[in-house]
């Protein structure tokens, strides 16, 4: 009897002696480093609900800062191996799941955009560089990646949005705020929207202002994520409202690789350092083209003006997008080239920039901004 | 007013100082024409008296004082070199 009473037993008892502690398995977690936030995994707090069961079991959610994380399945892999070497784990099951966090640790949301947690501005300074473009792929790639995206289109006279994301309804009232349009899952509000058709709108200076203020203000934007800003060209009214009416997570410069272009995106960004808005970075656009008949690589704007000027201005080069004609095509038809054609160069191009911005703009969430106290 | 920086460090300012160093056009001048702060010699007691401090953007605060009088933007790089802690008058004074 002694006997069997020892063997039926002896093997749960021994593994659970050996099931390491919760402590055991956050302090090799611990040696997971975030490159964009330059921490560990565990002290950022992307560590939760861990379960260790007495078999040696091991369960944990890991919470990214952004679904478009660029490293989200290097973590998952790292966190799996670490945590199988510890000896006593008989398993491990990683729970992926991200929570974007506010940007600057702010006490109470902003008072303007009370439910957006990140704002991203997208802008150029030169005009035709396709920002539009980029800032309509940047959201539709941040929306496919699980975010909750809205996307502001801040050009008052030459809006573009609507037609890029084939949303030509007008957005209705309801008490008091205006409805921004689905269009792919991502809400759009655009100038384009309110006074659609070819009349133009003819506006001083301080009218613009007043307008980008009314689309953030008289929107109902709800809870999101993100809400990206497709700017108008240029360092005047536009940049300048936006940049004082919401503290902006930071601002993504696109530019062509030709000098006439990239001297232009410097100026913005020098504009954007003044008013304390972090660059997030260069993206450059149209950075090459493959001839579909010869298929040999065309550089019509030159290549590489973008990376090497922000290696000049000490700022992050975000990628470079080819010209495809593809991404013009879908353009005009209303989708964006990340939903319509998810395995073009163009497609991969900009959802490895998504990710890249997601990236930057979390370090933004653990910057504290001045606190002024009035005595 | 109290500015407790990024970095810790902590700043703080009378009304006074303030409103003297105000940097709009209208107290500093514009197009070479000297503004009202460099015709005056003194200011009423209403004018001094901070009453409201609004953030612009994340680069600069909009001060209100008690007159009404409310167009600067003080600049967190200006704020930040006004600073007359011991400490910073130390570190500005030295070679």
């Amino acid at each position: 009897m002694q006997s069997r009473y020892m063997v039926r037993y002896a093997v749960p008892v021994t593994s659970q002696s050996m099931s390491p502690t919760p402590q055991q398995v956050l302090d090799v977690l611990a040696k997971i480093q975030d490159p964009d936030l330059g921490r560990d995994v565990v002290s950022l707090g992307m560590i939760k609900e861990l379960d260790v069961s007495p078999q040696g079991k091991v369960s944990f959610t890991f919470e990214l800062t952004t679904p478009a994380c660029p490293v989200r399945d290097r973590f998952k892999t790292q966190a799996q191996d670490l945590v199988g070497d510890i000896p006593g784990v008989s398993g491990v099951e990683v729970r992926m799941t991200a929570n974007v966090r506010p940007a600057f640790m702010r006490p109470k949301p902003s008072e303007i955009l009370p439910g957006v947690k990140q704002t991203i501005a997208v802008a150029s300074g030169k005009g035709g560089v396709g920002k539009s473009t980029v800032a309509v792929n940047i959201a539709a790639a941040l929306r496919k990646a699980g975010a909750d995206v809205g996307l502001l289109d801040a050009d008052i006279y030459g809006p573009s949005v609507p037609a890029m994301t084939g949303s030509h309804t007008v957005p209705e009232q309801v008490n008091g705020q205006l409805k921004p349009i689905d269009a792919h899952g991502l809400k759009v509000m655009s100038f384009g929207h309110i006074y659609p058709g070819d009349q133009p709108t003819i506006y001083r200076g301080p009218m613009v202002g007043k307008a980008i203020e009314a689309m953030m203000m008289q929107v109902d934007w709800g809870r999101l994520d993100y809400l990206v800003i497709d700017l108008p060209p240029g360092t005047g009214d536009a940049s300048l409202t936006l940049a004082q009416a919401v503290p902006l997570t930071g601002v993504a410069i696109v530019c062509t690789p030709q000098d006439v272009a990239t001297d232009i995106a410097v100026k913005a960004l020098q504009m954007f350092r003044k008013l304390n808005v972090t660059p997030l970075g260069l993206i450059e656009n149209m950075s090459w083209y493959v001839c579909p008949s010869c298929g040999h690589r065309h550089e019509i704007f030159s290549h590489g003006g973008a990376e090497a000027a922000a290696q000049r201005l000490g700022v992050p080069f975000l990628g470079a997008v080819p010209l495809e004609e593809s991404i013009r095509e879908d353009a005009d038809k209303g989708v964006p080239v990340v939903i319509s054609r998810p395995e073009s160069a163009g497609a991969k191009a900009f959802v490895e920039i998504a990710s890249q911005v997601a990236a930057r703009t979390s370090i933004q969430s653990f910057r504290q901004l001045p606190v002024i106290n009035v005595r | 007013m109290v500015i407790e920086w990024e970095g810790g460090h902590r700043s703080s300012y009378s009304g006074d100082r303030l409103r003297w160093a105000c940097p709009c056009a209208e107290c500093r001048g514009e197009a070479g024409a000297p503004g009202r702060l460099a015709r005056l010699k003194s200011l009423d007691q209403a004018e001094l008296r901070v009453q409201n401090v609004v953030l612009v953007g994340q680069y600069a605060l909009q001060i209100a004082f008690d007159s009404g009088h409310s167009t600067g933007l003080y600049t967190f790089t200006m704020l930040r070199a006004m600073c007359d802690c011991p400490e910073c008058e130390a570190r500005r004074s030295a070679p």
